[in-house]
């Protein structure tokens, strides 16, 4: 659908709010995107590759869009244009290549988790010097510590004495409050589907936690889990810096790993890799063999919330926590998942969601942004920290691992206790304070 | 119109006014000059020497001051959503856009004024007056885009200027950067100053005179009640003939809005479909607004002038998400016109309310003679007709009909009592036509005027008034 310039989109776009140059906002972006298929811009130009990179990705233009313009995908094409006129930034070609490969995944996800469990990374992260040098080590450390499973809530969430959630274990003490909702039907085992659970690259290395409260919940849920080998990475990463070679080799990869499996659905629990296997068709689209198989994955694929929320959503424990909901930008504008995560939120009796401040706007995370970006990135993120801080909850929520690190991170140079958290992690929490995972 | 090959900034320039706002707020090379090529209207674009994008008033002045001192043009632009080409500026002007001028100065919920810089965004001051039940009435359909200082330039109006009048009904006050550079103040709350009226020459000047940068505006409260209905027509003349009545029935809408049927079937293709029935020809929208108590009576009599006017249907809207459903359908109408359609040009012209269905009958007899697809949604309470005109840029043809076709439609209009703009302004596109609806003393009159404000002509050149040469002087 083609642009008619009404300029809707401005205010929704983040680096166009902050920079209030038309060639950081969706309308001129497209403009620049145009101008080099006209032939009057060329895309070595250095305003072609400044303005296509500085954009974060978030895609809040689409759903104010009232033409309809498909800038993700348009950026896309945008992206892989970029990446072919010139070379990438070293720290980016690193990371692609180390996510487009098995092995340098694993052992760099492992070498991550020696690094956190040594608690080295917060550590230092908060004696790094603040200087524009430092800032991708000091804002890297701090992301990776917080990946860490850290306790919350010390104080309010105890009605029973024990820490909601420690590295320690200490959980055993709250699973015997058996105050289970009423109203929560108890399916049988599996009669809902089979799932696939997306594992995921960071999401395995450093959310482990989060896939497995994912498993579990879909269990408790009446969703049978089935565990699939010879998936990966889902190339999202790859697909956002224009290295759509290996992005699609890795989607490749990931539909004959899925689609053999013959799952009713694929549950994503990383909203930006929801949305790049949502979108595999389109990626897959020029692939004769591979394009039905991608088709039918993507049309099979929904993010964790989508198959949890509705009237048969199981109620758990109380767990009387106060906590804000941030909306992932590729759960709510990629995928238009909005209601769903808070639908999750509400099952949880007496847990309290604070209202937060443009919760819709991206966190400034947005894949390498904060590497390839550090000061928008930072004044994002920034913003993001602030409101988190403005709703006075102690806990904040967020359906994507970029998202909790970015946001996670932020908190955790600013001194403060809040913690980022997936939504099903504290559904989970609920759930096995409720017994529901007893004897399993 | 000529295009002016641009001449690059020269570095002395450059440095003077990157010495003032910062290096990241000059921008001077061609390739990112690009983007600034257009406003709303794309019919049309012309590359400018360079954009600045000044924080405050203090930074307003002293860029104004070197490009006086330099003799260099200078152009206005808030958003760029206006729909005239009022923001175009030629190879030899430098744009001096408000985008970083987005604070919220004071707001007084008990005096209910709020001051403003000219970059904050329509919608915005009224989110930010909600907390106090108040709202800033003036409701562009664009409001959710476009800036007040345009909003002043172009003393826009909206579907609620039916029953609340246009921007100039609520400023009060402003803060104005002379093309010389110099801070003056007129109007302000409290000291309704002596002598001559300049905030009211100033609103609607169309970035002739200067550049607003402070904003005194006047807040409502909150009305009581709302009610909101849609009737349903399978004639776009039936439609019209209910405005007349509705109106001559002595009621008084907040809002009185037609949507034809290409309207209505590219924005119910849109992320903002209302369920507006895609098989009509035209859905009015009217809304009242005011004490709860009458509004009932109110919208009984819309509904029977409606379904005597032949309306299949009438519809009550039940919940305020019904409501504003059907004005996110209507507001982003514009937009969504890229469903149906490459580019577009929306003409805006106004006629006698008597003459609606007359005058909609002949420029829907125009655009079947030069083979274009017209879509209309416009304030019909106002007869202010906003005419889509659809075309394909890479359409040489296409465009020239369009050119002619827009020319009839004004003439259609004067010739029925009306007039060349309804709130759009004359900008770049209507300069051509002044002429129809103004007397050589008049125009000269205006030449006066802006004459004072403005000796040098340094002002937005080309724009508004017909014969005086443009910056470079190219005529249009």
């Amino acid at each position: 659908m083609p642009c008619v310039h009404c300029g809707f989109c401005l205010p929704a776009c983040p680096t166009y709010v902050r920079l209030g140059d038309e060639n950081d906002s969706p309308r001129g972006r497209l403009y620049l995107m145009q101008a080099v298929v006209e032939g009057r811009l060329s895309p070595e130009s250095d305003a072609f590759q400044t303005h296509i990179d500085r954009c974060l990705g978030c895609r809040a233009c689409e759903p104010v869009c009232p033409s309809g313009v498909e800038y993700g995908v348009l950026l896309e094409a945008a992206r892989e244009t970029v990446y072919r006129a010139r070379k990438a930034p070293a720290v980016v070609a690193m990371l692609l290549a180390v996510f487009s490969s098995r092995a340098l995944t694993n052992w760099s996800m492992r070498v991550a988790r020696v690094v956190r469990a040594l608690g080295l990374g917060g550590l230092v992260a908060r004696r790094i010097p603040r200087n524009r040098l430092f800032h991708p080590i000091r804002f890297g450390l701090a992301m990776l510590e917080a990946s860490r499973e850290r306790q919350f809530g010390s104080e309010t969430a105890t009605s029973s004495g024990a820490p909601i959630a420690s590295d320690g274990g200490a959980l055993d003490a709250a699973t015997s409050e058996g105050e289970t909702s009423e109203s929560a039907p108890a399916w049988r085992a599996g009669e809902r589907g089979r799932v696939a659970i997306l594992r995921g690259c960071v999401q395995a290395g450093l959310f482990a936690r989060v896939n497995d409260a994912t498993e579990r919940v879909l269990r408790a849920n009446g969703y049978e889990v089935i565990e699939v080998s010879g998936q990966g990475c889902c190339g999202a990463l790859h697909t956002h810096a224009g290295d759509s070679m290996r992005a699609r080799k890795l989607a490749r990869a990931n539909v004959k790993a899925l689609a053999a499996a013959e799952v009713d659905f694929v549950a994503v629990n990383a909203a930006g890799c929801g949305a790049a296997l949502k979108e595999y068709g389109h990626l897959l689209e020029a692939d004769e063999e591979y394009r039905h198989t991608a088709e039918a994955l993507a049309a099979s694929t929904r993010d964790i919330s989508e198959l949890l929320a509705g009237d048969s959503l199981r109620v758990g424990a109380p767990l009387p926590v106060r906590v804000t909901y941030d909306a992932a930008c590729h759960l709510c504008h990629a995928q238009g998942v909005r209601q769903e995560p808070l639908a999750v939120l509400g099952a949880i009796p007496q847990l309290v969601v604070l209202p937060l401040q443009d919760a819709e706007e991206c966190c400034g995370g947005a894949g390498t942004y904060g590497i390839t970006h550090p000061e928008l990135g930072g004044d994002i993120g920034a913003d993001k920290v602030s409101a988190v801080l403005a709703t006075g909850a102690e806990i904040v929520a967020t359906g994507n691992p970029g998202c909790m690190m970015q946001i996670g991170a932020g908190l955790l140079l600013e001194g403060s206790d809040v913690v980022a958290r997936h939504p099903v992690e504290l559904l989970d929490e609920s759930y096995r304070r409720a017994g529901f995972y007893d004897g399993s | 119109m000529e295009n002016i090959l641009p001449e690059p900034l020269t570095k002395k320039l450059g440095d003077r006014l990157r010495g003032v706002v910062g290096d990241a707020w000059v921008i001077a090379d061609a390739d990112r000059l690009l983007a600034y090529e257009s406003d709303g209207l794309t019919a049309y674009r012309k590359t400018p020497l360079a954009v600045v994008l000044p924080r405050d008033t203090d930074e307003v002045s002293r860029v104004m001051g070197i490009l006086a001192e330099e003799d260099v043009p200078v152009v206005p632009r808030g958003a760029g959503t206006g729909l005239s080409g009022g923001a175009l500026a030629n190879g030899d002007a430098v744009i001096v856009g408000t985008a970083r001028m987005t604070d919220m100065l004071e707001l007084d919920p008990d005096n209910r004024l709020a001051r403003v810089q000219p970059g904050m965004i329509n919608a915005d001051l009224t989110k930010a007056a909600e907390p106090y039940g108040l709202y800033y009435a003036p409701d562009p359909s664009s409001q959710s885009a476009c800036t007040l200082g345009g909003n002043v330039a172009e003393n826009s109006g909206g579907p609620h200027c039916l029953k609340y009048g246009v921007t100039s009904r609520y400023v009060t006050g402003l803060t104005v950067v002379t093309p010389e550079g110099k801070i003056i103040e007129l109007g302000g709350f409290g000291r309704e100053p002596g002598g001559y009226d300049l905030l009211g020459l100033f609103v609607g000047s169309e970035g002739c005179f200067g550049i607003a940068t402070e904003i005194e505006v006047r807040l409502l409260p909150k009305p009581e009640g709302v009610k909101t209905l849609l009737a349903i027509f399978d004639r776009l003349g039936d439609a019209g003939a209910a405005v007349t009545e509705i109106m001559a029935e002595g009621l008084l809408p907040a809002a009185l809005e037609i949507i034809d049927g290409p309207t209505i079937r590219a924005v119910e293709a849109s992320v903002f479909a209302a369920g507006f029935p895609t098989d009509a020809e035209a859905a009015l929208v009217i809304e009242f607004d005011g004490i709860e108590a009458g509004l009932a009576s109110d919208v009984e009599r819309a509904v029977v002038q409606c379904r005597a006017a032949g309306a299949r249907e009438v519809r009550i809207a039940d919940s305020e998400e019904e409501r504003l459903a059907l004005w996110r359908g209507r507001k982003k109408a514009f937009g969504a016109m890229g469903q149906i359609g490459n580019d577009l040009m929306v003409q805006d012209g106004t006629v006698p309310r008597s003459k609606l269905t007359e005058v909609l009958a002949r420029i829907s007899e125009i655009g079947v003679r030069h083979d274009l697809t017209i879509a209309n949604v416009f304030h019909a309470g106002d007869g202010n007709l906003h005419p889509n005109l659809i075309f394909d840029r890479s359409d040489a043809d296409e465009l020239r009909r369009v050119e002619l076709a827009s020319t009839e439609i004004m003439a259609v209009c004067v010739e029925a009592g009306g007039t060349i703009t309804g709130e759009h302004g004359v900008g770049l596109d209507k300069r051509r036509y002044m002429s129809l609806v103004h007397t050589p003393d008049e125009l000269d009159a205006m030449r006066d005027v802006k004459a004072v404000f403005d000796p040098r002509g340094r002002m937005n050149p080309g724009k508004v008034l017909p014969d005086l040469p443009d910056s470079a002087g190219a005529a249009v």
